[in-house]
């Protein structure tokens, strides 16, 4: 930490002085493996093989009832919605040119990897999502076309579709990452022997820093998060559609997919305030975060909690000034009925309780604060994917005009209870595993900023003076 | 006329912005000198001279064959099934938004990655003349001069401030 003369903290930094301190530091963690790591790692392996014998239970069961797969399609959407979403916070910082991001922009894009997971977990959902034919879907005339005898339109819709979009999105989100943690491999291949350091080569292609290629990396970084952004929000929306709302008759809310994406983003920034809080405390990356990160993150963090109160507000509001008979059952399955307790988590710990947490300055500017509402907010987004997906999965008559009934509430048994475990396991134990091939840390935007940054004395404290060559 | 190149390692930014004066000075052209950094460095800020790069020009390529591609299938499989809906024309452009935004992406994001590669001018098959204490945040000039004009350059980096000073074996 550099300490004024007279001894007021007037900078609560705590980074390496030098670039050389940044790379011997960050490789050090990096390229050793400790016990804490191996047991997590081994912990929720066997969480995951748990998750796989969910899974073939399962399956064992069939595709025929859809009911049955309600909590597997939300451990899907949870998992779409936080860690998968966490690569949106660091490419939103990045083209925001803000310096705070620096130490945790590797933390959150490294999720990207966690996205192979869920786009596996995914496959299944695609034989349990019915054809868009004879039902209010997003997908325009196929049941005109299937009534024709036809195959419907768009071909194969809306599975192969937006199949592709979420293969899309993973794809993008790994490019991102190598792309991103491109000079940082050069550091790592720079620094290593043998297998790993043939395997580096391979992988960074010769790069070697010249001005060109920082140039054009930095070009590749823009265009690829601009294209992220727009994959992120166009993907989250379809797939929400057609696995929430298109399966509910009389659930006509356009707020939906919209209230989706914003849960996400705060998702997105709770998982990574969470992650920052584990590698300081146990990855060895104290210095790296420091409270100004926190601080920072937590302020969008609470911009977020209060947005989705009110896109929730838009949404409920929209149904119970309708007051008709459909918009009431809608109202009775989401919310008010079979899962009036998971709405009631839900609203506490997405929104009540991060809220009255966040509000505090004193809680936003430390490290513990922001953490435990970002905590609250991930157990939050948890509960409100199963009421929205239990719920939506368990509507039988799909082509109705309206909702007639509200479907009693479908408890989780063995095999749910497995499956969420495994896929909570497996999106951590990819992640851990995501941390042994990239560094956690993004040296290279580190050292650049040692670059640009210089601490001066300013009347009797001392400053931060950044070089702003853009 | 054969050409060799020289590496200089430098410990600081400053030294290496300086030494890039005394290489031109000692009649080394700017388009000969290469500066390899570990961390990207504000574009001048060694007196080097970057050339345009074509990135932006990717995304734009795969987004109109992305596009292009979309258009066809989905305009394509309503003329193979021309059934008419509701008195509506056969080509109806809402039912195409969404496979025509997905394609022009998904085209974008191919090329991009593609543009990444070639722009970076990557994969290089060998590395040539490097250091890894490059990445550690020392500062590489590589020099590219005439065959007989290796020592004078070597020289040259010495005086420069130079940590280090490595050159291609003839």
């Amino acid at each position: 930490m550099h300490e004024p003369r007279d001894g007021r903290h007037a900078i609560t930094e705590t980074l390496p002085e030098t670039p050389q301190e940044v790379t011997e530091k960050v490789l050090h963690n990096h390229l050793a493996t400790g016990p804490l790591f191996r047991v997590a790692a081994v912990f929720c392996g066997v969480l995951l093989l748990l998750g796989v014998v969910g899974f073939i239970l399962r399956v064992a069961g069939g595709f025929d009832d859809r009911t049955k797969w309600g909590y597997y399609g939300a451990i899907f959407f949870y998992i779409l919605t936080t860690a998968q979403a966490a690569p949106i916070v660091s490419v939103a910082m990045r083209m925001a040119k803000n310096h705070w991001r620096r130490p945790l922009a590797r933390a959150a894009e490294l999720y990207a990897i966690v996205g192979v997971l869920n786009l596996l977990i995914f496959i299944p959902l695609l034989f349990v999502l019915p054809s868009a034919a004879g039902r209010r879907s997003l997908w325009l005339d196929g049941a005109a076309r299937m009534n024709a005898g036809g195959s419907g339109w768009p071909p194969l819709a809306p599975h192969l579709w937006i199949a592709l979009m979420l293969a899309g999105l993973v794809f993008l989100g790994l490019a991102l990452l190598y792309t991103a943690a491109l000079p940082d491999l050069a550091t790592v291949r720079d620094h290593s022997t043998s297998k790993r350091h043939s395997m580096l080569r391979r992988l960074t292609l010769g790069w070697r820093g010249t001005p060109f290629q920082w140039r054009a990396h930095r070009a590749a970084l823009g265009v690829l998060g601009g294209l992220y952004f727009m994959f992120y929000i166009s993907t989250h929306s379809f797939i929400a559609i057609d696995y929430g709302v298109a399966l509910v008759p009389g659930w006509k809310d356009s707020i939906f997919p919209a209230f989706q994406v914003l849960s996400s983003l705060q998702s997105a920034l709770a998982i990574t305030l969470v992650t920052m809080f584990f590698l300081r405390q146990t990855g060895g990356y104290k210095e790296f975060f420091y409270v100004d990160p926190f601080w920072a993150l937590s302020k969008i963090l609470l911009a977020t909690t209060i947005l989705w109160f009110y896109f929730w507000w838009a949404s409920f509001f929209t149904f119970w000034y309708g007051r008709t008979q459909a918009e009431q059952n809608v109202l009775q399955l989401l919310m008010f009925g079979p899962y009036r307790p998971l709405f009631i988590l839900a609203f506490l710990f997405s929104f009540l309780l991060p809220f009255l947490l966040l509000i505090w300055n004193a809680v936003r500017k430390s490290i513990l604060g922001p953490t435990v509402a970002a905590a609250l907010v991930l157990a939050g987004n948890f509960f409100d994917r199963l009421r929205v997906y239990v719920a939506s999965f368990s509507v039988e008559d799909i082509r109705a005009h309206q909702l007639e009934s509200v479907p009693a509430a479908h408890l989780p048994d063995g095999a749910d209870i497995l499956i969420i475990l495994g896929a909570l396991g497996g999106l951590v134990l990819f992640y851990l595993v995501g941390t042994r091939l990239v560094p956690v840390l993004s040296m290279w935007e580190l050292k650049e900023y040692l670059t640009l940054r210089r601490i001066r004395p300013f009347l009797k404290t001392h400053v931060r003076v950044m070089a702003k060559p853009e | 006329m054969a050409r060799r190149e020289v590496l200089g390692l430098f410990r600081d930014a400053e030294t290496a912005a300086g030494a890039t004066t005394v290489l031109h000075e000692a009649g080394v052209r700017q388009d000969d000198i290469e500066v390899l950094t570990g961390a990207p460095y504000p574009e001048g800020a060694f007196g080097e001279h970057i050339k345009r790069h074509r990135i932006y020009l990717f995304p734009m390529i795969g987004a109109i064959c992305g596009f292009t591609v979309a258009i066809l299938l989905t305009a394509g499989t309503q003329l193979a099934y021309p059934v008419v809906t509701g008195g509506k024309p056969i080509l109806s452009v809402p039912p195409m938004v969404i496979i025509t935004y997905e394609g022009t992406l998904l085209g974008a994001i191919l090329f991009t990655v593609l543009g990444v590669v070639f722009e970076s001018r990557l994969p290089r098959g060998k590395i040539g003349l490097y250091d890894p204490r490059i990445t550690e945040g020392f500062i590489g000039l590589v020099v590219s001069c005439a065959a007989d004009q290796w020592l004078a350059v070597e020289q040259a980096l010495r005086r420069a401030g130079a940590f280090e000073v490595k050159h291609e074996q003839a």
